[in-house]
């Protein structure tokens, strides 16, 4: 068996657009996902029985099935049953952000709920509304110990993006299949999508190992 | 006064000692946590280690029980060179010791019967009967019987410690370590460990006690030890380290610890003289 | 918009076939990744430098690729290494749960260092081996401390097999592609799809919740 590895270097620039495209992918679904998630996280601690309930339902149905359906489910059936006509870049980043957006609710939720009721408590007695305390006082404790989760939800989230490809969304593990098909060259092209996905991926893995060890909660 | 100048015969003098530590030294990093320290428990004894906060008893307690290794210096027990880098050494010497920990170290996940069980069936490979019958008999000693299927986290720390100390004895240990037994302990509670301990010490059990109970050390201890700062600075039956005390840190530590003589063990309390 | 069931009239038999071979590979790559998750987390933490570094490098660099590059490049190209082709299904299985088997060492890592350092000594002090300390003291605590994550990795088994169906696994969502473009109703088979995924995944999230409050107490030493 002869490998030839000229294709790589050859398809090189196809391979970095590919990967620029996973990386766009992921920035702007976290960037929907964080004020989704937050929206959710609100919608679903409500005092309304109706609002908390939709939003359960919604957050867990997203988290309780897989993505890769969620994004087959949004490309064949919004078009040809609610004439919904989305590029299929818009179908993808609208797929990721619903489930990003169902895992980040509860990260916010869990952020939020932790923080001890003395501390509104101790809001409420220096005079403080109810938005003034979640503001100043909650939401900055909350986001030290969500920032952890978050971190782990992204990195899944730049894995997850590969999904996207059974669309055609012209994303990294897009382009590389496509290079396959057109060059035959099966190991050295999958091979190299795994190198680039892991030299993207690995630094990711220990920044959040790290943001984990920096920003461990002492109870 | 007279009588304390008359050497006084420890137990057992003149045989040769279950424990013995002959200028062990160990060092964490740069801080010398034992240096140099010799002491011997004899068989029958009941040796209490006491001084100030991170003087070594632990550690001491630790090198003793092969949890530890030495820098220099030799442990002896049972005439045999106790060797925490050999395994099977270490658990040749652990199976022979009992040791009873500050926050009792009880297996969560089991019920009460297992945790005194657990030793018997893996280490010492009894049938589940053979263990459980023995188990019950020590549970009944320490006046657990009837916890024998709760779980650790539905007892008291008083009833966790005597179930910590029914599971070092199942093993029918040759030396029981104890460290700071009472420490973690509500002081309505203190009381009824110190007086399994107590029983036990009139069995005849050779006991090592690292304490704060100074009344504990005073009136069922035979020998005294004190540590300081990683030394020995002075040792002793009980008479002489709490009334006649010649280092002057050994006067500063007792001073400070303001002890007042009051006994918590429950039986047999003595009339004060 | 009308509803029609009639597809499933005819293909129900295929679908379940599906399903149950979506359970299937669930449940081997979740039983291949715990057991994955048992000796690399322990190995990691127990075993010294050397396992820490090694095997530190295979979960890295499991949590940095994707499952899908995982799997294509397991079925497309290592036949290619070995001169062998592999069996499709094995080659989903193998993917799987080494990816799985990452997290799961981490997170059973993670369990294993929470179990006070007290509980060791302890067990060592009754004259156990390290062995069976961990097997017996330290293992059953830490597996009790992190079932919710654990159960929370169970589901993304379930979920994750549906991304076998890129290497044409006929599981669930490959047989649920293959009956909609027969009979172009995607609409039905991808929503009744998704409610068996959802009724597959949610009793497991739940009752590992369920059982986690039953037994809580049995890991805080
Ligand atoms: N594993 C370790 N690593 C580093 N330093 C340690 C370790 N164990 C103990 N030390 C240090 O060694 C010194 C002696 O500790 P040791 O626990 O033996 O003291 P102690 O007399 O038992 O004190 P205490 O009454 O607080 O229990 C202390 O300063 C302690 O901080
Ligand atoms: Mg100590």
């Amino acid at each position: 068996m002869t490998f030839d590895w000229s294709v790589i270097w050859t398809n090189l620039p196809r391979f970095a657009e590919g990967a620029w495209m996973t990386v766009w992918l992921a920035v702007v679904t976290m960037a929907l996902a964080i004020p989704g998630g937050l929206i959710l996280a609100f919608l679903r601690m409500s005092p309304f029985k109706v609002v908390s309930f939709a939003a359960a339902t919604f957050v867990e149905f997203f988290r309780a099935t897989p993505l890769i359906l969620q994004i087959y489910w949004a490309y064949y059936v919004l078009p040809a049953y609610f004439d919904m006509q989305f590029s299929q870049l818009t179908t993808a980043i609208l797929g990721l952000t619903c489930n990003i957006s169902s895992f980040n609710s509860e990260t916010f939720r869990a952020g939020i709920l932790s923080i001890r009721k003395g501390q509104w408590n101790a809001g409420k007695a220096i005079g403080m509304s109810d938005v003034q305390i979640m503001w100043h006082i909650v939401l900055p404790q909350a986001v030290m110990r969500v920032l952890p989760a978050l971190a782990t939800t992204w990195v899944s989230l730049f894995k997850d993006t590969s999904l996207v490809s059974i669309i055609s969304v012209s994303d990294l593990s897009y382009v590389s299949l496509k290079i396959r098909s057109e060059t035959y060259r099966i190991l050295e092209v999958l091979t190299a999508m795994a190198v680039i996905y892991w030299l993207m991926g690995y630094p990711q893995a220990k920044i959040v190992d790290w943001i984990h060890r920096h920003y461990k909660v002492v109870e | 006064m007279s009588a304390q100048e008359t050497p006084v015969k420890r137990i057992n003098h003149g045989e040769s000692p279950i424990l013995s530590f002959e200028n062990v030294s160990k060092r964490y990093g740069t801080l010398q946590a034992l240096d140099q320290v010799t002491l011997t428990v004899n068989r029958g004894e009941v040796v209490c280690l006491i001084g100030p906060s991170g003087s070594g008893k632990s550690t001491a307690l630790r090198c003793a029980n092969a949890l530890e290794t030495l820098d220099s210096g030799r442990v002896l027990f049972e005439g045999k060179e106790v060797r925490a880098d050999d395994n099977r050494n270490a658990r040749q010497v652990r199976r022979r010791m009992g040791m009873v920990f500050q926050n009792f170290e009880l297996f969560p996940h089991l019920t009460v019967l297992k945790n005194v069980t657990i030793g018997l069936t893996t280490v010492l490979k009894l049938d589940e009967a053979a263990a459980d019958k023995r188990a019950l008999t020590l549970l009944a000693k320490v006046g657990l019987s009837d916890k024998a299927s709760a779980h650790a986290a539905n007892l008291s720390g008083g009833q966790q410690q005597r179930v910590a100390i029914a599971r070092a004895l199942a093993m029918e240990p040759a030396l029981m370590l104890f460290d700071e037994p009472t420490s973690a302990l509500d002081p309505e509670t203190i009381g009824e460990v110190l007086s399994v301990m107590k029983a036990l010490a009139d069995e005849g059990m050779t006991m090592v006690v690292v304490t704060h109970e100074m009344d504990f050390a005073r009136r069922v201890g035979n020998w005294v030890v004190v540590f300081d700062k990683g030394r020995v600075i002075e040792q002793g039956p009980p008479r002489q380290i709490f009334e006649a005390a010649t280092v002057p840190r050994t006067r500063e530590f007792l001073n400070h610890l303001g002890w007042h003589g009051e006994s918590k063990i429950e039986p047999a309390r003595e009339p004060k003289q | 918009m009308a509803i029609d069931l009639s597809p499933f009239a005819n293909s129900w038999p295929f679908l379940l076939k599906a399903v149950a071979l979506t359970v299937f590979i669930s449940a081997m790559s979740m039983l291949l990744g715990f057991v994955l998750g048992v000796v690399v987390g322990a190995l990691r933490t127990y075993g010294g430098r050397f396992f820490d570094i090694v095997l530190g490098f295979y979960v890295d660099t499991m949590r940095s690729i994707p499952l899908l590059v995982i799997l294509i490049w397991i079925y497309f190209a290592f036949p290619l290494v070995i001169g062998a082709s592999v069996d499709v299904t094995s080659a989903a299985i193998v993917g799987l749960g080494l990816h799985l088997g990452a997290y799961m060492a981490e997170t059973i890592r993670a369990g294993l260092t929470s179990v006070r350092r007290g509980q060791m000594a302890a067990a060592l002090a009754l004259g156990m081996s390290h062995t069976q300390a961990i097997r017996t003291i330290i293992l059953p605590q830490a597996l009790i401390r992190m079932l919710p994550s654990l159960g929370s990795l169970f589901v993304f088994a379930i979920k994750d097999s549906a991304i076998a169906s890129v290497i044409a696994v006929p599981e669930l969502l490959r047989q649920t592609q293959v009956v909609a473009g027969n009979t172009y109703r995607p609409f039905e088979l991808y929503t009744a799809a998704m409610i068996v995924y959802f009724l597959l995944c949610f009793p497991v999230a739940r009752g590992v919740d369920w059982i986690y409050r039953r037994v809580a107490h049995l890991g805080s030493s």
